[in-house]
């Protein structure tokens, strides 16, 4: 790989995590979701896979190994929030504040619980992405050795 | 010292765990069958008539008494055996993680069950005992007798269970709802209604090992002991008897339901008890003595009344207690002679003199003889067959003797006569557990009172009125009496027939393996696998085959469907005004990238191709104002390239291999098909702009309400959560799938 590659990959990383966040905190009022910006964060992720290979990647970014806790996470905070309804006896995923309550804003975030659920399909998406680049990487390695 | 001592004793921990929860869980349940029990009912998916259900009435009582309780004494057993179970098969002892979890599993599957009144709830409780039983039966995963019994468990009551979800759908069909005091109400005794009962009864029957689905319970004993001593004796094959009592009011709306419940229970009856006579397998003689007595239970539910149903809840509860001391019985003698077959055993009342009494008392019960509880369960069964005429109560007699004839030979052959094998000592826990069940045993035998309160509660709820069956010592000459010393007698006399009884029985149970169920079942796991095979060659050979699979049918489909449906005004060209420019620029530059991608022979141009292919797609979506699809559609496009450089930067070097001709042309030809299906569909979709009712209208005037500014994303969290819900459950699922595949199950 280019030794140009080899030095922007490793940092766009931090750019690619402040996109995602910008969307999921204009989500709402705004174009994108969390499956976009986990995808955009994973991006980021296979790139630095890609260019650098997997136990570079994987020595540098050590968070990498707990992708599956981070599923398990996403899932579970999607869960929760669909629960919330239930909990106060109406349908699951009804979302707080309901339709036409007064939202609390801080900035362009909108505190409700349909950023929170975002929030978990953001965390499942990327960390399932990072899994499946990961199992790749290791057996293309594996194949060529 | 040994290295791995306090290894076992931290996996003793579990078991102790599982235990001291199945006894919290006892203690709950008594208290709450005390003060009248408890009802939720939670609509948790009103729109399709889901809901939560359950009910902590006299049935869900019994049952979940009966599975907590068998469940601590089993536990507490299973924590003695399980450590000695793995020892003989050379098995590290962290190996019980792979069995306490299920264990404690089924008990809560069970306990659900127990208290479900919704159709799809029992389904769902049904399968989860069905799946936790797959991993129970098959714990010696590296025997394939043991892989081979749980499979087939799983595949009988499993498949069987299905038919209690057609059954539930035919009801909701007729009936508009899954819940059973609903349904109860509502249900006329029509042809569709008999239909669904008698479906829903198969699967019950299926589940309490019934002739002629019961061949999967003798294969089952493959299972570690404390598994047959609680699932085959008082949990998994009690779990159908209990459906049979929740819905019973549904099988009695129909005459011709009820009739079959009789028969299969006393064909069940027959051929369990006769072939556990002619059986030398310790383990084998309980296991068709199972059968034989879920037999008799069956044949009360079908008797029905107030007879039938009270005597069909004390026979369950009565048996489960004799049925799993008489199971830790089997597990405790192989454990201190290493023996296992009756025919090189005898004479342990000497070596095992607690043992010996405690299993005494628990073959008494399920003889029903008298100063045990077992008495009474007989002592209804034959009021019940009483009212029925005498060709029944000929049948029950001749039943009762069969019980008594084959535990009479299973515990003389043990305890009595010359010692053939001689006898280690065990621990202690592994009596303890069946001395206690012999006490309840004895206890029932002079108190029956709580023991048939907690019976006519349970079959109060069956009958759907209150009933009491109250059975009683009466010193007198009535039918019941009569009839059970009859039983007594001739039972004396077959034990006293060894060689005649022995080649009668084995005589049944060759024209059982000839014609049997077990032949046909045998015959369609072949067949079955074959078709498989079959279709994996066609399908996923490689991934042109997995490819074609999906595209060649795909358009065909679409082929057929033009042909069946008027396609007039279905393909209009509208005019090209100036802002389409830009579109059909990009989708010049599209199509160029397709047809590159197609052409060129190359490794990493067709990717990049395809690539840009997707990024003018993407453009197409933006221009035409779609900018959330056109995000999504860059951001996986990109990922997708970048993984498919990755990957194929690393692949070695091959030189291009020559293609047959046919296999080029085939490929051309299923590309054809796929191609022109996908262009005649799309093209038919732009023709017809969207009807004026779209429920677009409708999201995007909600879209302001539910505080959002992109009517896409709302749609995503809010209006259709539930799908996106779905859709991230379905990745994790997904990626747990690509980590067993490819790393043998590990997450990372």
């Amino acid at each position: 790989m280019s030794v140009v590659l080899e030095i922007i990959a490793p940092r766009l990383l931090g750019p690619a995590v402040m996109v995602a966040a910008a969307i999921i905190v204009k989500g709402y009022a705004d174009v994108g979701d969390g499956f976009s910006a986990g995808v955009i964060v994973a991006t980021a992720i296979a790139l630095r896979y890609v260019v650098l290979g997997a136990d570079r990647t994987e020595r540098g970014l050590p968070i990498l190994r707990r992708a599956p806790i981070f599923i398990a996470a996403g899932l579970l905070l999607s869960l929760a929030v669909a629960s919330i309804g239930p909990l106060r006896g109406q349908p699951p995923l009804t979302h707080v504040p309901a339709a036409g309550e007064h939202v609390v804003h801080l900035g362009t975030l909108e505190l409700i619980t349909a950023v929170a659920f975002d929030l978990g399909v953001f965390l499942l998406v990327t960390a399932s992405l990072v899994v499946l680049v990961h199992n790749l990487a290791r057996l293309t390695e594996r194949a060529r050795s | 010292m040994d290295p791995s001592a306090p290894d076992s004793t931290r996996h003793g921990v579990a078991g102790i765990a599982a235990t001291a929860t199945a006894a919290v869980a006892f203690a709950a349940c008594l208290v709450g069958w005390r003060t009248g029990g408890g009802a939720v009912d939670w609509p948790w998916v009103p729109a399709l008539g889901l809901r939560l259900d359950l009910a902590f009435d006299g049935l869900g009582a019994l049952y979940a008494l009966l599975a907590t309780g068998i469940g601590t004494v089993v536990f507490a057993y299973g924590t003695a055996y399980l450590p000695r179970h793995l020892a003989h098969e050379h098995r590290p002892a962290g190996d019980a993680r792979r069995f306490w979890p299920w264990m404690v599993l089924f008990m809560g599957a069970m306990v659900g069950l127990a208290c479900a009144r919704d159709l799809i709830l029992l389904f769902v409780f049904f399968d989860l005992t069905a799946v936790a039983s797959y991993f129970l039966i098959g714990f010696d995963r590296n025997k394939r007798e043991a892989r081979g019994a749980a499979l087939m468990a799983l595949l009988i009551t499993g498949v069987s269970a299905v038919a209690l979800l057609i059954g539930a759908v035919l009801l909701y069909d007729e009936y508009g709802t899954f819940e059973l005091t609903a349904l109860f109400e509502a249900a006329r005794p029509t042809t569709n209604t008999a239909i669904a009962s008698a479906l829903i009864a198969v699967a019950a029957l299926a589940k309490s090992a019934q002739v002629p689905l019961h061949f999967w319970l003798p294969r089952a004993m493959a299972a570690p002991t404390p598994v047959s001593a609680y699932l085959h004796s008082a949990a998994m094959v009690a779990a159908g008897v209990l459906v049979i009592g929740r819905v019973h009011p549904l099988l009695a709306r129909s005459d011709v339901v009820l009739d079959g419940l009789v028969v299969v229970g006393l064909a069940s009856i027959v051929i369990g008890g006769l072939i556990a006579l002619a059986q030398d397998e310790l383990k084998q003689i309980l296991a068709h003595s199972t059968i034989s007595q879920y037999g008799y239970v069956v044949v009360l539910y079908g008797i029905g009344g107030e007879a039938g149903l009270g005597g069909a809840a004390l026979y369950v509860l009565t048996h489960a207690i004799a049925k799993s001391a008489l199971f830790m019985t089997a597990g405790a003698v192989t454990e201190a002679t290493g023996e296992s077959r009756l025919s090189h055993l005898g004479g342990l009342r000497r070596d095992l003199p607690v043992l010996a009494v405690a299993s005494g008392v628990a073959a008494a019960t399920l003889a029903a003889l008298p100063l045990t509880l077992g008495f009474f369960k007989d002592e209804l069964f034959f009021k019940a067959a009483e009212g029925e005429g005498p060709a029944l109560q000929v049948l029950a007699v001749l039943a009762a003797a069969l019980t008594f004839a084959y535990i009479g030979r299973f515990w003389l052959g043990l305890f009595t006569g010359r010692r053939r094998t001689a006898a280690q000592p065990i621990p202690a826990l592994l009596v303890v557990p069946i001395v206690v069940l012999a006490v309840v045993a004895v206890v029932g035998g002079v108190f029956v009172r709580p023991f048939a309160d907690l019976a006519s509660e349970a079959a109060s709820v069956t009958y759907g009125s209150a009933l009491s069956a109250h059975p009683a010592y009466h010193p007198d000459l009535r039918a019941e009496n009569v009839m059970a010393l009859s039983a007594w007698a001739l039972g004396v006399v077959l034990l006293l027939l060894p060689r005649v009884l022995a080649s009668v029985a084995a005589a049944v149970a060759r024209a059982g393996d000839l014609l049997g169920p077990r032949r046909a079942y045998r015959g369609a796991l072949r067949g079955i696998n074959q078709l498989s095979h079959r279709l994996h060659d066609l399908e996923v050979r490689d991934l042109r085959t997995s490819l074609a699979a999906v595209l060649v049918p795909g358009g065909a489909l679409i082929a057929l469907g033009f042909a069946v449906t008027p396609t007039a005004g279905a393909y209009s060209v509208g005019p090209i005004e100036a802002g389409d420019i830009p579109i059909i620029a990009l989708l010049l530059l599209a199509v160029a990238a397709g047809v590159t991608a197609a052409r060129d022979p190359g490794r990493l141009r067709p990717v990049l191709a395809l690539g840009v292919l997707g990024f003018a797609l993407a453009a197409v979506y933006a221009a035409i104002g779609a900018p959330d699809v056109a995000l999504v559609a860059v951001v996986v496009e990109a990922i997708l390239t970048l993984v498919f450089v990755g990957v194929f930067s690393r692949l070695p070097r091959t030189a291009g291999r020559r293609r047959g001709r046919w296999r080029a042309r085939r490929n051309v030809i299923a590309g054809i098909v796929a191609g022109l299906g996908a262009f005649a569909t799309i093209w038919a979709a732009l023709s017809r702009p969207a009807s004026e009712q779209s429920v677009a209208e409708t999201h995007i005037a909600l879209a302001d309400e539910a505080h959002g500014g992109d009517v896409v994303t709302v749609i995503l969290a809010d209006f259709r959560g539930f799908d996106t819900l779905v859709e991230i459950t379905v990745l994790a699922v997904a990626i747990i799938g690509v980590a067993a595949l490819l790393r043998r199950g590990r997450p990372w």
